[in-house]
């Protein structure tokens, strides 16, 4: 007898048909994964079953019972948790205090929080997911927040809990934990359905894959029937390059001199402490390392954003040390920053405003301080098509892109602003495979057209396909380089983690994956 | 001189002047804490006040004027929660206009009801609850006592019943099921709404909340202090008592002891203008003393000091 069944579930929303006439069974005790691209309909599926949207059409059935699910409340009481994307954690409050909201133990609304606190201690103990209960959530990391997360749900006792995206802001060390996690799960008796457009997590995690494309389920396999090529085939619709073949590089003459630069963070700690390192035109380099390790810091000193406290940045030979973001576009720098939300873009404007940002002092978007909408239209038409931005229009909020154009709408920007230097942050963050094949070309593009290329980024698979020379980032310092064509995965992350030592996820500790809060943005 | 300034009811007079203004801050606190923005405390005081008079003089029992200003409070307050919780308009556009129309009514009800503008008829204020005799100066514990009486013990039910409400609410806010999901409303309301709990109601009781108590200021400001109505004398109390709730933090604690800072400032700037004949400067700067302090504590604490993260923005469900 299936846990949870979906019987031809339809939702339509206006223009699309996201969810098509899709049947899925979950089994008690299994792993399913949901793999499709962005835009493929799975997390409006299981927002579907969790009550946060409602189906057009079809029927969900909760064993073998038909059930109308109209609120996350009701889904919760059938035994069904969501962890979001966008985790739903109030960041002020404590731990504790985020897992027993809605139903808090204790007598004439005073709250029993001694009762509270061993309740969640008894259910993280039992699956293996540490966690200080008193720790305020703004001060754990993504993973641990995750936690909290997963315990949330299993404090309301759930039976199938829904992954939305889990792996997406995590570092590689906790992807493997929280696969850890979810076994444990699974071998209690739950059942999960792990969302993603990740293909080695799919092989790594699921029992059964079931792809979704175009708001269908195209296919259903299992990890020991088929391979990563065989699945992004299924996802895509055709053969996609997991692997973007490159030429050998050249060197062009330096580009960009780093000199002994210290950065400190916004908490006026040393972040960068004392890093160098040159860039040549024609080359890629990559920094790698474990979030929060002093990346962020370093590249916002180089665009502009941030002021070194010491040291020297050279672009072609000419001092940016102390040049803000304006200069900095000037001299001939460009940034793919690493949120594009936050930073990439103003998700108010629509695309033809965003795809000209930093361009909008210079002819022939503005001249003498006036903008010329004709001149602008033009241009973001142009970029538009260089780069397959899909949109309907030029008039677009961007916040109305999914994330795979936004992406592309500030790759067009930065790019065709014909820099110097591309300072590129993790530029396929949260991108289908499509997308990133899609990113990886236009980096390389660059690359043989002489430009020098910094390129920081989490993805291990990232830097070893693209980069020529890569150098390892560990608590401000650079401690190893390498030329890609002589690493590996595995050596580096010996040398990201500390040369192997304990530094991994220490939790309520210092605040080592220093995103920006989700709280913002909601 | 200093001694004649710095006495016993300088300090009496700081606690009666931080009243008003504290149970005003503590509306707001709570108020914020759910998300919404309240600038309309000034008027939503205004009107307690007025009706706490206008009840007074018509039944002649203060008491019953009491419950008046609070329930014209909570009355004043459910505009603006409808307007910014179910219409989901823009808050402070919303208290601004509710200050102007508390402006409008009060006057207007004035010239119908009494057939004059300015000021009402005055009514018999309430009496401190304890009156104890105590003199200065006889000998070391006759002052120690007379500083405590007249610092502590002199003074009207209202200024007891709001020390009483910030300790509770102080105390709810942090312990109860009430005060966790109010927290947890002003910062994510998504993630309160997904684990059950209503937003939309929520952010009603603690919008009510906030009028009652704002209502009881104007109630104390009338009926224990002044003992007469007189258009607009809330003089801009209500945003003083906004920035109270700031510089305390959004606690209810904190909102009560930046109101006696304030409060303090009001009551030296009294005491001042006894002593200008001695003082050589205009008494208008001492009355610009409260004034000059609030824009001082914020712009000295506001960069540091952070409030609910959705405190402003309207909740739709979605």
């Amino acid at each position: 007898m299936p846990l949870l069944e979906l019987r031809e579930i339809t939702k339509v929303f206006p223009g699309v048909l996201a969810n098509d006439r899709v049947s899925i069974r979950l089994e008690r005790g299994e792993i399913v994964a949901l793999l499709g691209e962005n835009g493929a309909g799975k997390s409006t599926l299981m927002n579907v079953v969790y009550g946060l949207l409602t189906a057009d059409g079809g029927e969900i059935l909760v064993d073998d019972k038909p059930v109308r699910i109209k609120s996350p409340r009701q889904a919760i009481d059938l035994g069904i948790g969501m962890v979001h994307q966008h985790f739903m954690l109030i960041e002020p409050l404590t731990v504790t205090e985020n897992i027993v909201l809605g139903r808090e133990p204790g007598h004439y609304g005073i709250i029993d929080f001694t009762t509270a606190r061993e309740r969640v201690r008894e259910i993280s103990e039992r699956y293996g997911l540490k966690v200080d209960p008193d720790a305020k959530i703004i001060d754990l990391s993504v993973g641990m927040q995750q936690r909290v997360e997963i315990l949330k749900a299993l404090y309301q006792g759930v039976r199938v809990l829904i992954l939305d995206e889990p792996t997406a802001v995590l570092t590689p060390q906790e992807v493997t934990e929280l696969f850890t996690v979810v076994r444990s799960l699974v071998d209690e008796g739950l059942s999960v359905v792990f969302i993603t457009h990740k293909l080695e997590e799919v092989v790594a995690i699921a029992d059964r894959i079931l792809v979704m494309r175009d708001g269908i389920v195209v296919g259903e396999t299992t990890p020991g029937a088929t391979d990563e090529v065989g699945l992004a085939r299924m996802m895509v619709g055709r053969d996609v390059v997991l692997r973007v073949e490159k030429g050998a590089g050249t060197c062009g003459g330096t580009v960009l001199a780093v000199e002994d630069v210290h950065v400190h963070d916004d908490r006026s700690l040393e972040a960068v402490k004392g890093i160098s390192f040159s860039v040549c035109g024609g080359e890629i380099l990559a920094i790698a390392g474990v979030d929060g390790n002093g990346q962020r810091e370093l590249v916002e000193s180089i665009v502009g954003l941030r002021r070194p406290s010491s040291g020297r940045i050279e672009l072609k030979g000419k001092d940016i040390t102390h040049a803000n973001a304006r200069a900095s576009i000037e001299a001939g720098v460009s940034h793919i920053p690493e949120d594009r939300r936050r930073r990439g873009l103003v998700l108010e404007f629509n695309l033809a405003e965003n795809i000209i940002l930093g361009d909008h002092r210079r002819p022939p978007v503005a001249r003498r301080g006036i903008m010329h909408p004709r001149a602008i239209t033009a241009v973001a038409r142009k970029r538009i098509a260089d780069y397959d931005i899909r949109t309907p229009s030029e008039r677009v909020l961007a916040e109305n892109l999914s994330g795979g154009n936004q992406q592309k709408v500030v790759v067009a920007r930065e790019i065709g602003r014909d820099p110097e230097l591309l300072v590129a942050a993790q530029p396929t963050r949260g991108l289908d495979v499509g997308a990133i094949e899609f990113v990886h070309r236009q980096i390389l593009r660059e690359r043989s057209a002489g430009k020098a290329i910094l390129l920081v980024s989490l993805e291990l698979e990232e830097v070893l396909s693209l980069a020529d020379r890569i150098l390892v980032i560990y608590e401000g310092l650079i401690v190893k380089e390498f030329a890609a064509s002589k690493t590996d995965a595995e050596t580096l992350g010996y040398y990201m983690t500390g040369g192997g030592g304990s530094k991994l996820d220490t939790g309520t500790g210092a605040r080592q994956i220093a995103t920006p809060s989700a709280g913002g943005d909601q | 001189m200093l001694g004649s300034i710095i006495t016993p009811d300088l300090f009496a007079s700081a606690l009666r002047m931080a009243t008003p203004l504290a149970l005003a801050a503590i509306g707001g606190t709570i108020c914020e804490r759910s998300g919404v923005v309240n600038i309309a405390l000034e008027g939503i005081m205004l009107c307690g006040a007025f009706a706490g008079v206008a009840v007074t003089l018509a039944i002649g029992n203060p008491w019953l004027g009491i419950i008046a200003a609070m329930l014209a409070g909570v009355a004043i307050a459910a505009i603006h929660a409808f307007t910014s919780i179910n219409l989901r308009s823009d808050q402070v556009v919303s208290g601004t206009a509710i200050n102007i129309l508390a402006l409008g009514v009060t006057g207007f009800l004035m010239e119908i009801m009494y057939g004059h503008p300015g000021t009402t008829e005055a009514i018999t204020t309430i009496k401190p609850i304890f009156r104890f005799a105590s003199e200065s100066g006889n000998s070391f514990l006759g002052t120690v006592w007379h500083w405590i009486n007249t610092i502590f013990l002199s003074h009207t039910p209202i200024v007891y019943l709001t020390i009483l409400i910030a300790v509770v609410a102080q105390w709810a806010m942090y312990n109860t099921r009430w005060g966790l999901r109010l927290r947890a409303l002003g910062e994510h309301p998504r993630a309160v709404d997904t684990v059950g709990v209503s937003v939309l109601k929520g952010r009603w009781v603690a919008v009510l909340m906030s009028g009652a108590l704002a209502g009881l200021a104007g109630a104390n400001l009338t009926l224990e202090q002044v003992g007469s109505f007189t258009e607009n004398m809330t003089n801009g109390r209500g945003f003083i008592a906004l920035a109270a709730n700031i510089f305390g933090r959004w606690t209810p604690m904190g909102s009560y002891e930046a109101s006696l800072l304030f409060g303090f400032a009001d009551a030296l700037q009294i005491k001042l203008q006894i002593f200008r004949g001695q003082i050589n400067i205009p008494s208008q700067f001492f009355l610009m003393l409260p004034y000059v302090l609030t824009v001082v504590v914020l712009a000295g604490v506001v960069g540091r000091a952070v409030g609910p993260a959705s405190v402003g923005k309207p909740y739709e469900k979605g």
